[in-house]
């Protein structure tokens, strides 16, 4: 097994450029022209939708127009962003054989534990959050996502350096109350940042260093510094062409309407427990759970990650997931049941 | 049927090992593709399912159309070249039927093959197949369907 990677970093682009690299690396990986990469990458201001999402559901469109956001798709799964110039992106392009394993879940634990590590290494303490997280004190840090094709795979995350809330906010068609004290003090809950988190925030190239070395360590290889290869150039320019294109960007296109934020809120003996949530109701699933209220948890991060396990969930296992959630976690709920979570997101539901 | 760490392969069926697809010919001539039971435990539950169009031609071993399980996003492969005749909307409308019949009500699309007879020989069977797939797990250290 080569034993030297190869480690890029592609400078600060527009999304097409971005989104068309990972294609051409993958692509090129899977080809065998390339050696296993590391690849460091930023953004101009973007909302970079999941494969499989719809801009219109997604997105305030409006928005991005008149702030000159770029809507891009990208060609790996999960939740939509918002990526800019605060961020730091950071891809691995491997092959299945130097993992020796094939399972999902599994690679994407390893790479994300690993990930993991190197923010620790700058000296906060982030922790893998199933199934695609990386979080610090129960906020998400780092976003992350995998494209496979043949035996190449590429794994990518984020890291937010700083983060303008308000902006994700704005951009995101999220169950939150756009731009109330409220939504952006509880989007605060449920994200965070280095800036946040350190009193200085690390240089750029400090930050890189610490995620390489924590993936050298993880893979045992030492990795060299390269630039982009003629065959992914030539790769590079193919997928552009059908990235930079609204055929592209609007490959799935379905109806907001089909995806209602939906809210509702109740008083149980426990307290006063709100519900806002993104339904899919073409797939009859939740994407997405925000709570909020007036009750006691303890500790306070459970709700957040029982927001985490509830993303994407087919609607029929609702109760089931949430109960083994909690038998799971030693979260003190005082009066509050588990059930009661089910039951005010079955009365948004209507 | 083959059972392969106990993962089914059903003996009817056409395999590419490599891209853990099958084939199912059927008696009009046409075909149905699928991924293995083995992939689907491999993806764990898969979330999205969007197939390419009706009409569109396909190459032996290229996409059919791209699935999402846990945020992983990837290709199902065409066993032989066709063009795609067909798409399961129920998988379109409720990805989870795949993992849940991944042979039956879990197809993905239905295919008017070009050389069926000449293609389907890199296709494997029976026997052949379940060996090939006990290597493929023994590589990648799977150790076995749930």
């Amino acid at each position: 097994m080569d034993k030297t990677w190869r480690v890029i970093d592609t400078g600060l682009r527009p999304a097409a450029e971005n989104i068309a690299l990972n294609r051409a690396l993958l692509e090129a990986r899977q080809a065998g022209e390339i050696p296993n990469t590391l690849r460091f990458l930023r953004f101009r201001p973007s909302a970079l939708l999941g494969y499989h999402q719809s801009a219109e559901q997604e997105l305030d469109l409006d928005y991005c127009r008149a702030n000159n956001i770029a809507v891009q798709r990208r060609i790996t799964g999960g939740g939509a962003i918002y990526f800019d110039e605060t961020q730091v992106g950071w891809e691995l392009y491997l092959t299945k054989e130097i993992l020796g394993c094939a399972d999902m879940e599994q690679i994407a634990r390893r790479i994300c534990v690993a990930a993991a590590r190197g923010i620790s290494a700058l000296g906060v303490e982030a922790r893998y959050r199933p199934r695609n997280d990386i979080e610090v004190e129960g906020k998400k840090i780092s976003g992350t996502g995998g494209a496979f094709e043949g035996n190449a795979l590429m794994y990518q995350g984020t890291l937010l350096l700083r983060f303008d809330v308000e902006k994700m906010l704005r951009v995101l068609r999220i169950p939150a109350e756009k731009l109330s004290d409220k939504a952006i003090s509880s989007a605060r809950e449920r994200v965070t940042n280095l800036a946040d988190l350190l009193d200085q925030v690390p240089d750029l190239e400090v930050v890189k260093a610490a995620l390489t070395e924590a993936f050298a360590r993880e893979f045992g290889v030492s990795f060299v510094p390269g630039n982009l290869a003629a065959a992914e150039l030539a790769r590079y320019q193919d997928a552009l062409a059908e990235i930079d294109h609204p055929d592209w960007v609007n490959l799935i296109d379905l109806p907001a309407a089909d995806m209602p934020i939906l809210q509702a809120s109740r008083k149980f003996p426990g307290g006063l427990l709100r519900v806002s949530l993104a339904f899919d109701a073409r797939a009859g699933r939740i994407r997405q759970v925000w709570f909020s209220g007036d009750f006691f948890v303890s500790p306070k991060r459970a709700v957040v990650d029982l927001e985490a396990v509830l993303r994407n969930v087919q609607l029929d296992g609702l109760e089931e997931i949430i109960r083994s959630f909690f038998a799971r976690q030693q979260a003190d709920l005082l009066m509050l049941t588990p059930d009661d979570f089910a039951a005010v997101i079955r009365q948004a539901l209507g | 049927m083959a059972l392969v760490r106990g993962c089914n392969f059903p003996d009817d069926l056409y395999y590419n090992v490599d891209d853990n697809v099958w084939a199912r010919h059927e008696s009009d001539g046409t075909i149905v593709v699928g991924m293995t039971t083995y992939s689907c435990a491999l993806s764990g539950e898969i979330v999205a399912w969007t197939a390419k169009k009706v009409g569109r031609v396909v190459d032996q071993n290229k996409s059919t159309g791209t699935v999402e399980s846990g945020k992983w996003v990837g290709p199902v492969k065409a066993p032989v070249s066709g063009e795609i005749a067909a798409i399961n909307e129920a998988a379109v409308a409720v990805p989870s039927t795949i993992n849940a019949d991944p042979y039956g009500a879990g197809w993905l699309v239905r295919m008017k093959p070009y050389d069926w007879a000449g293609e389907s020989s890199s296709l494997l069977t029976g026997l052949a197949a379940a060996e090939a797939f006990e290597a493929k797990m023994q590589t990648e250290g799977f150790p076995g369907c749930a």
